[in-house]
């Protein structure tokens, strides 16, 4: 009889509430959510499961393992082209890189291909743990901010000036050619050395230069008599005149002088 | 062939925040480092603030020039602005951001001068 009562009361299907809600007729199992009658909210508030708890809490006993982190797959690719830049490149020049447009940065690459001169980037992380290893320890403060290397299997420094001479916002900070670290003046001067044929030559002649005097040296002495005593002949015969004689012995003297002096 | 390094692997060395280096007022720059030393870091990115495209769009006509020298030497920044003053920066012991703050602040200074001009001069 209530809850038929409570029925008519508040029995429209669109707005119903709780805490009217009717046991008896409403279904038990619908589509919507429906909440439990109070004293079950009760009874499953009270007997809810409490999982024992060990005396010492796990985390002081299990060790924390930390998960490997394994390496970007990016970073081992370029570390592998940093060995391999440094190792096949006989020419290795450090710049700063400044911001430069596009085009001129494509100009300039171009023109450095022609040479075979390749422009490489690589992020500082990966280039300083490689140097600090290597034998390049030397170009590590050079690693700084953001750079460029140009790497190249041969040795070509006056042209690779000229082409970086025309882009100004790249600046040469120091190379390493043929296992010499040099610094941009260094490298100046590394441009105008002559070819190695040349020096070559110059170092040939020089020590020949000293073979060749020997002898001039040697008989230098006996020469500088004779001519001399040549000299003085002719200004007697010159002078006087009279004294054939003289001059006879004087060519007599002179005759064994030479042939000593001879080899 | 791209040149740009991936972002990711580098990571945030957030010493300056992206100043916008206005070089109006300047009339040369003049940077002198020595690269081989361990003091060098902010002077060079003080350097490539400066030579960023926003800085070089504001003044085409500002000469920016780099000393790299190996002797030794403290590294240098000597700015000459349009109406004759000189600042002279000696970035040893200093951070990029201070540099270049005190090079702003002078800017800022100019700016409000040549701003006072004006107004005058309309006035």
């Amino acid at each position: 009889m209530a809850a038929a009562a409570l029925c008519c009361r508040g029995s429209c299907r669109t707005g119903w509430l709780p805490t009217l809600q009717i046991v008896r007729h409403a279904k038990s199992v619908t589509r919507h959510w429906k909440a439990m009658h109070f004293e079950r909210q009760k009874l499953m508030a009270l007997t809810e499961y409490i999982a024992p708890k060990p005396a010492i809490p796990e985390k002081c006993i299990t060790p924390h393992i930390k998960a490997i982190k394994e390496e970007n797959g990016y970073a081992k690719l370029l570390r592998r082209q940093v060995v391999e830049t440094f190792r096949d490149s006989k020419m290795i020049a450090v710049c700063q890189h400044n911001f430069t447009p596009s085009e001129e940065m494509l100009r300039m690459k171009y023109r450095l291909r022609k040479h075979n001169i390749h422009v490489k980037f690589f992020p500082n992380e990966i280039v300083r743990p490689y140097l600090s290893v290597s034998k390049y320890k030397n170009l590590l403060p050079l690693f700084v901010g953001s750079n460029l290397m140009l790497a190249s299997p041969e040795i070509k420094v006056k042209e690779m000036l000229q082409i970086l001479k025309n882009v100004p916002q790249i600046n040469l900070l120091g190379a390493c050619i043929d296992n010499t670290i040099l610094s941009n003046q260094g490298v100046v001067n590394y441009s105008k050395l002559p070819a190695m044929e040349i020096t070559q030559g110059q170092v040939v002649g020089t020590l020949s230069l000293m073979a060749s005097q020997m002898c001039a040296l040697l008989q230098h002495s006996s020469v500088h008599l004779t001519a001399l005593l040549d000299q003085y002949i002719k200004q007697q015969s010159g002078g006087a005149g009279e004294t054939d004689g003289k001059a006879g012995e004087g060519q007599a003297e002179l005759g064994p002088a030479k042939s000593s002096a001879g080899p | 062939a791209s040149g740009k390094c991936s972002p990711k692997l580098s990571k945030g060395k957030m010493a300056v925040p992206k100043a916008m280096v206005a070089l109006r007022h300047v009339k040369s720059v003049m940077v002198r480092f020595c690269p081989f030393q361990t003091n060098v870091e902010t002077t060079r990115t003080f350097l490539q603030h400066v030579n960023s495209k926003k800085a070089r769009a504001s003044n085409i006509n500002c000469i920016v020039t780099t000393d790299v020298r190996h002797d030794g030497s403290e590294p240098v920044v000597d700015i000459m602005f349009a109406d004759g003053d000189r600042l002279i920066i000696k970035g040893a012991n200093l951070t990029a951001a201070e540099m270049l703050s005190a090079f702003n602040s002078r800017c800022i200074a100019k700016d409000l001068k040549v701003e006072e001009k004006t107004k005058k001069k309309s006035a």
